[in-house]
């Protein structure tokens, strides 16, 4: 019972329970209030008027807690699991029978995932994500902490292709030859964000800048109308900004991202722990951005899109699992990039990635004659000068640079922003143009990827650049998709796809 | 003003089937004579002395503004059809529509989920069809409306054998 084999298997029996505790607590909490403020009053345990139907309420509330139990339990006993063949199998339900299966190969990312009370017991929740942005498809809570960890790396091995490596064809190996070779894959740390420099960027953070000014707005209101009670609608705004401090805080804590033939591993939280790994190949978008007060010390952020995450969630756990990189370095950001997009597809990537990150078009406007731009400015097209108008600020920002592996858009004066789209990553692409736009000549190019955070956009190019790139970039797409041939990414026949391509093809 | 076309040079545009325009006409009648009969009833209202509030004036200018804004509307259908158009290509197909808000979109063969064909009363009784395209981005709105129900079908299992030869993970 100690390997995640091809046997059927069952979660943790307590899972149910500590799933289930908030039903349990609000149970003992109604039965238990009552006599319990009798007793902090010096009554009696049982109110007089129902001493002499004691034994019925004692045997309803039994009763009610008993058919609970009981339903944990048989849900318990109804939920199982197996790893084999190449799919994952859950079976749930005893009542109203569900059956899932995933294909391993077809796996986005798993996660692993500890709320506080499921750490206290020393339990975790593995979550297993197709490209279907709804929930998980594959949900297993709870296991031990050991064997979720083992479950992950036997999936892993095998979605990767790693464990039939050996002879090439074999979903039918013995069971115990291939939990036997699921071992965790080793991985190298690669970066850790101090709690200190996390606190310092939720300071400095938008929300920091939105504070300050409801503050000084209602504190200018209660002085000029003399009116006390806009002290009092800062209450409930406190609260909920300081829950929103305490959640990021609490998801960003002691975030840690290391890389191991699995992918790339992402661990972080305070009270609830959660560990995510991306397998290679499987992000479909990054976004590096940069609020103002940010470039003090020169912090960045780090999202992105994920076939099976889907957008941010209301509850904030959806933004964390998008996020890459919550507060970082420039060599930070750096070493996350080249995690992401191990070829970034041009011969001098850091001149590149920094004109996307802070590069400005000359004042002068590159123009249409001087294709070959300035060159501190790391390739980027911009804006056309003619447009300034539509953008006084962002037009020398706004800009796109292709290399062979990855279409780069930057965006923002303020907030600067610079996106990074695999080619081979690309859905759909769609140049839009309204009438003002067309006035100036311009137009804006839409990549479609997987709901995320993340909608690529590049603003306002050039309609003779833009209609270039539509074409270019369709090119390149299909370049790509070319030579992405398995989803193994550790099969050795896959080894090509992931060694240097050819040269350089600019549409 | 003049409207220069943003789609790339050099590419042969199917268009949709002229009839579409009925389809589309139906629509403009249906949404806007009756925002134009309910944006009317305060004037009626103040015609008959029931209501004392909104002069005159403005009582009759709001159902005018609502009528001259549809008719604008019902003189851009004709265009706005013609405008419609998308282009079979070797790996990828391309669609495009609209005169002030132009779109271009390319959609590869390989990225396509799945290919829908559907059709509302008026289109089914016109012989009509709307072919709908996904792939695994919402953002993705590809959508050819008014196909004669033969070149629908006839693309839907040209789509499909297409993705089916250069399917690619996500």
């Amino acid at each position: 019972m100690t390997a995640a084999g091809d046997s059927w298997r069952r979660v943790h029996p307590a899972s149910p329970f500590v799933r289930g505790w908030v039903a349990l607590a609000a149970m003992f909490f109604f039965f238990g209030r009552d006599a319990f403020e009798r007793l902090l009053q010096g009554g009696p345990v049982i109110d007089e008027r129902l001493a002499g139907r004691a034994p019925w309420l004692l045997l309803g509330g039994g009763t009610v807690l008993l058919l609970t139990v009981l339903g944990f339990v048989l849900s318990w006993y109804f939920t199982r699991y197996q790893v084999a063949d190449g799919y994952v199998r859950v079976n749930t339900g005893f009542l109203f029978k569900q059956q899932r299966q995933a294909r391993l190969d077809r796996v986005q990312a798993i996660d692993v995932v500890q709320p506080l009370l499921a750490r206290i017991f020393g339990l975790a929740e593995l979550r297993f994500e197709v490209a279907d942005a709804g929930q998980s498809a594959v949900h297993l809570a709870y296991l031990r902490v050991d064997e979720a960890r083992q479950l992950r790396a036997t999936i892993l091995a095998r979605a990767s292709g790693a464990v039939s490596g050996t002879p090439a064809t074999a979903p039918g190996l013995a069971p115990a030859q291939q939990a036997a070779v699921a071992e965790e894959a080793p991985e190298h740390a690669v970066l850790t964000v101090p709690p200190s420099r996390l606190a310092g960027s939720l300071v400095l953070s938008e929300q920091s800048v939105v504070i300050v000014l409801g503050a000084v707005a209602s504190v200018l209101l209660s002085a000029v109308t003399e009116n006390r009670s806009f002290y009092f609608y800062l209450i409930p705004a406190g609260l909920g900004l300081a829950a929103a401090y305490w959640n990021s805080f609490n998801k960003g804590y002691n975030f840690t991202a290391a890389i191991s033939p699995d992918g790339i591993r992402l661990r972080y939280g305070l009270l609830d722990t959660q560990a995510q790994t991306l397998p290679p190949g499987r992000i479909q978008a990054v976004r590096v951005s940069q609020p103002p007060l940010w470039r003090v010390f020169g912090w960045y952020r780090m999202q992105v899109n994920m076939a099976g995450y889907g957008t941010a969630g209301s509850n904030g756990e959806g933004s964390a699992r998008t996020t890459l990189l919550p507060v970082g370095t420039l060599a930070e950001v750096f070493a996350m990039l080249s995690l992401v997009l191990p070829d970034p597809g041009t011969p001098d990537p850091a001149r590149v990635f920094i004109a996307g990150l802070n590069g400005l078009a000359p004042a002068g406007g590159p123009g249409r004659s001087a294709a070959p731009a300035a060159p501190d400015d790391g390739g980027f097209v911009t804006t056309p000068r003619r447009a300034r108008l539509l953008a006084p600020l962002g037009w020398r920002r706004n800009g796109f640079t292709a290399t062979d592996t990855a279409l780069l858009i930057r965006s923002g004066r303020w907030w600067r922003h610079l996106v990074l789209v695999p080619h081979q990553r690309t859905q759909s692409i769609a140049l839009q143009q309204g009438p003002l736009a067309r006035r100036f000549r311009v137009a804006d190019l839409v990549l479609h990827t997987t709901a995320g955070p993340i909608a690529p956009r590049l603003i306002q190019a050039g309609l003779d650049e833009g209609r270039a790139l539509l074409d270019a970039q369709a090119a390149r797409a299909r370049t790509a998709r070319k030579r992405q041939t398995s989803e193994h990414w550790l099969d050795p026949a896959d080894h090509l796809v992931h060694a240097p391509k050819e040269g350089p093809q600019h549409g | 003003m003049h409207t220069e076309a943003i789609d790339p040079p050099g590419l042969a545009w199917r268009r949709v089937s002229p009839r579409y325009v009925t389809v589309r006409l139906v629509g403009w009648a249906l949404a806007n004579l009756a925002a134009v009969v309910v944006l009317s009833l305060p004037l009626v209202l103040v015609l008959n002395g029931a209501w004392e509030w909104p002069p005159l004036w403005l009582a009759a200018a709001v159902p005018a503004a609502a009528f001259v804004l549809a008719l604008w509307r019902l003189v851009l259908i004709p265009r706005q059809v013609r405008s419609i158009g998308y282009a079979e290509r070797e790996d990828d197909l391309l669609i495009r529509r609209g005169i002030f808000f132009q779109r271009v979109l390319v959609v590869p063969y390989g990225r396509m989920q799945y290919v829908d064909i559907g059709a509302g009363p008026v289109e089914r009784s016109l012989g009509l069809c709307t072919l709908k395209l996904h792939t695994a981005s919402a953002g993705t709105s590809a959508e050819i409306p008014g196909l004669p129900a033969g070149e629908g079908a006839r693309l839907r299992e040209q789509l499909s054998a297409r993705g089916e030869a250069r399917l690619a993970g996500l």
